[in-house]
């Protein structure tokens, strides 16, 4: 019993902590499987999105507190991410303009560019404890599976735009992640990830609006 | 004409150096003042930028000290990761010291380098450089519309805060996402109460203070952004209920009821001490080895059997609730003694009781007996009296009754005393012989329930009681008709008693004279005493009644042993003595040898002269 009752609790724990868990999307065919409604995908991803720029945010302000205390003013620009390249709406205008096949796209470029670097951060830096390159992996496959519902709900017309291989973008980049020092790759990664989540947010006042929008 | 041309050059050659010297001083004049007055601008200082709604947004610097000359200010951005620099398009809109930059200048997630120029004649005066990235800087304006109201929640109060965020913030296209912060106070509170809303825009508080005024505000804050200011104050006053009163009282009356609760459990505990406090209990009859029950079944037999039995001889010991207790033991007749010794065990079994002391308060179940006990008592104070056995009976006893001078043990008002008698004289049933006499030998009182000679009859109780009196051996009692009128309590004075008390004597009656007195000899275990009765006893002690009559009179019997007197007194019994007596009732007939006839004696029997032995009440009027 004492066994059964652990499982369960660690089941809800993992449950609760990752709001994107690796769960099935149903279609109507599948039997037995719990539906998520889109509104609830949405909630999920944008929780979750929503921590983890919390989460860059914290780190980057720690970074300058203690690591460049006399760089408080100076030094600040310069920054090249290498996501500079994708060609991200820098306005509300622009935003509300791209399409939604479109916005996924760029949100899943985004995270998707993000994944080797932050590894890499986790691994070799001794500053930062926190492995936020597994965030940005759950925050993807979400996204991911967001965008194949919405397409089986025929919310993404574009076939164009539809959810593009990933791998296709990463072929170049301006800067290599590598030559990234600690700071920018944590700069830049704050930047982005309040992009993802602005982005996200957008695209569901877009698509179900009637909550909280 | 030399030398005066001489001196004019020289004198033009010293105003020419003096007035370069005072040019000089001029300047150096000149330029001293101009150091106080006049320099290069302060450097001025970007103070804050902000953006109400991440579309826009607005950079104020703080001028330094001019140097004395007219000061421009230019603000200089470029953005990031671009070389070109860029002017503040708008210096106006926001005020003075500003820039405003519109949405077509501003661009989200981007890194401004923004710089302020200084510029007067002497120069110009850079700023420190700032680095903004819009996202970073949002402040939006305060929540619009804050509407409060007073709703009712089940008879109590609330307040329900409503607002809207602000104008210019896009929150619908999921651009800004704002959360809410408000706060409240009492009127004449210092302290406010803050809550926060999160993203909803709607509020309710509780808990309000009936007739006060409540102030409320509200703001708002973008996901990573700056607090807005606090909305202008709404006030609204919560109007007055009566919800208080109402609770005091449901209180008052929770607490009485409570109060009568526990009221309720104190009288149910002590509800027996209280009956008996409100009610004292009547004192019921109570006769040892009287059972109710018995008598509803309607075994008289059985019943007085039980009556003479076992309970006779009082094996309590008598206490001071014995006292309280008005028990009645019922003394067996000496016929039923006499039955006893026939009979043996046979018939009432429980007869052997009655053999034992003839003190012992064997009267009717009739309080009456008391009143005689009383009476008796009174009449003899000091008077030791105790139903001694006779003759050798006093061996028998186990335990010597109680001799206490001067104490009439039969007549106290409660029996107990008597008791120990029987206890003692129980086990000397073959032997002591009790004489019980009649109370007819008494003169009967209204008050005393005893019966005088049977021609006594008079004014007698009805009831019939058997009154044992058991006076010395050495006594005589000779009752006088006259103390029937004169009867009191007092009046037995005139009994000579003695007040040695022995083992209980029995008097006999003697005879009856013809004043209707009934003579008493006292009787014992030596006949000596009986020179001048002509009794002879032998061995039984009885005051044999022969009968009673048809007046409930009773009929003692002259000679014991003897034929019997043909005087009415008793009849000839000796054949029922010696054949013992073959009648069905126990207690009935003369079994012992002499006893005479036995009449029935109700409990109510004869009155006035009836004496009645309380055995021989229920025995069947035998033929006379």
């Amino acid at each position: 019993f004492l066994v059964s009752v652990c499982v369960v609790w660690l089941l809800c724990v993992s449950v609760m902590l990752c709001s994107v868990c690796t769960a099935p999307v149903c279609t109507n065919a599948q039997v037995g499987c719990h539906a998520v409604s889109l509104n609830n995908l949405f909630d999920r991803i944008i929780q979750h999105s929503a921590k983890m720029h919390r989460v860059s945010n914290d780190l980057h302000q720690q970074f300058e507190l203690h690591v460049l205390p006399s760089r408080n003013q100076v030094g600040r620009g310069g920054h090249i991410c290498h996501t500079s390249t994708i060609m991200t709406p820098n306005g509300k205008e622009n935003a509300q303009r791209m399409a939604r096949e479109g916005l996924t796209q760029v949100i899943l470029q985004l995270l998707m560019a993000w994944t080797d670097p932050l590894m890499n951060l986790h691994h070799s830096s001794t500053n930062v404890s926190v492995d936020m390159s597994s965030m940005v992996g759950e925050l993807r496959r979400g996204v991911q599976r967001l965008a194949e519902k919405m397409h089986t709900l025929g919310l993404l017309t574009d076939p164009d735009s539809s959810v593009v291989s990933p791998e296709a973008l990463m072929t170049s980049h301006p800067v290599p992640w590598r030559l990234m020092n600690l700071y920018d790759i944590l700069y830049c990664f704050r930047r982005d990830s309040n992009k993802v989540h602005n982005y996200l947010r957008i695209l569901k006042c877009r698509i179900v609006p009637e909550h909280g929008c | 004409m030399d030398r005066i041309i001489a001196t004019a050059e020289a004198l033009w050659r010293m105003m020419r150096r003096i007035a370069e010297i005072l040019l000089l001083l001029h300047w150096f004049n000149l330029l001293s003042v101009e150091g106080t007055r006049y320099s290069l601008p302060g450097k001025p200082t970007l103070t804050r930028c902000r953006s109400p709604e991440k579309e826009t947004f607005t950079c104020w610097w703080e001028p330094s000290f001019d140097g004395g000359l007219s000061t421009t200010y230019a603000l200089y951005y470029c953005k990031e990761n671009s070389d070109t620099v860029h002017e503040c398009p708008d210096y106006h809109t926001a005020g003075v010291n500003s820039c405003f930059f519109n949405k077509n200048n501003t661009s989200i997630w981007v890194n401004y380098n923004i710089t302020v120029v200084a510029t007067n004649a002497l120069g110009s005066t850079f700023s420190d450089p700032v680095e903004i990235d819009v996202v970073y800087i949002v402040m939006p304006h305060p929540p619009e519309n804050v509407g409060v109201t007073v709703l009712e929640d089940k008879g109590w109060p609330f307040l329900r805060l409503s607002w809207e965020p602000p104008h210019k913030v896009d929150t619908r296209s999921g651009w800004i996402t704002l959360i809410y912060e408000l706060r409240v106070k009492l009127e004449e509170e210092t302290e406010w109460e803050m809550h926060l809303a999160g993203q909803q825009k709607m509020f309710n508080i509780f808990s309000l203070r009936s007739g006060g005024t409540y102030l409320v505000q509200v703001r708002c804050k973008p996901d990573h952004g700056f607090w807005s200011e606090w909305s202008s104050t709404t006030s609204i006053k919560v109007p007055d209920y009566f919800q208080r009163e109402r609770s005091v009282w449901v209180m008052i009356m929770v607490s009485s009821a409570f109060i009568f609760l526990i009221i309720t459990w104190l009288i149910h505990i002590n509800s027996h001490s209280l009956k008996h406090y409100i009610l004292p209990p009547v004192p019921g009859p109570k006769i040892k080895g009287f059972d109710k029950q018995f008598m509803k079944d309607g075994k008289s037999e059985g019943f007085f059997c039980d009556l003479v039995s076992i309970h006779f001889p009082a094996t309590t010991t008598p206490n001071d609730e014995d006292l309280l207790v008005e028990y009645l033991e019922v003394c067996v007749p000496e016929e039923q003694e006499l039955k006893m010794e026939d009979k043996g065990e046979d018939g009432c079994p429980k007869s052997e009781s009655s053999t034992s002391d003839c003190d012992s308060g064997r009267g009717s179940c009739d309080s009456q007996t008391l009143l005689i006990d009383k009476c008796f008592k009174r009449v003899a104070p000091g008077l030791d009296i105790e139903c001694s056995q006779t003759g050798t009976g006093a061996n028998e006893i186990q335990d010597s009754p109680d001799v206490s001078s001067g104490r009439v043990k039969t007549w106290p008002s409660v029996y107990s005393p008597l008791s120990q008698h029987p206890v003692d004289l129980m086990h000397s049933l073959d032997k002591s012989k009790q004489h019980c006499l009649s109370d007819t030998l008494f003169p009967s009182d209204s008050s005393c329930p005893y019966h005088s000679h049977p021609d006594h009859s008079t004014n007698d109780n009805p009831d019939s009681t058997y009154w044992k009196f058991c006076f010395n051996n050495k006594q005589r009692l000779l009752l006088r008709p006259q103390m029937e009128t004169q009867w009191q309590p007092h009046a037995y004075s005139e009994v000579n008693i003695s007040a040695t008390v022995r083992s209980s004597d029995y008097v006999e009656a003697h005879n009856i004279s013809d004043e209707n007195t009934v003579v008493l000899h006292s009787v014992s275990s030596s006949h000596d005493d009986r020179e001048g009765t002509g009794y002879k006893y032998q061995g039984e002690d009885y005051s044999h009644v022969q009968r009673v009559g048809s007046d409930n009179v009773l009929m003692l019997q002259r000679g014991l042993m003897k034929e019997p007197v043909d005087t009415g007194f008793c009849k000839n019994q000796q054949a029922n003595r010696a054949a013992g007596t073959s009648d069905t009732s126990p207690i009935t007939r003369n079994q012992k040898p002499t006893v005479c006839n036995e009449t029935t004696l109700s409990v109510n029997g004869p009155a006035a002269n009836g004496y009645v032995d309380t055995a021989t009440m229920f025995i069947k009027p035998t033929q006379d």
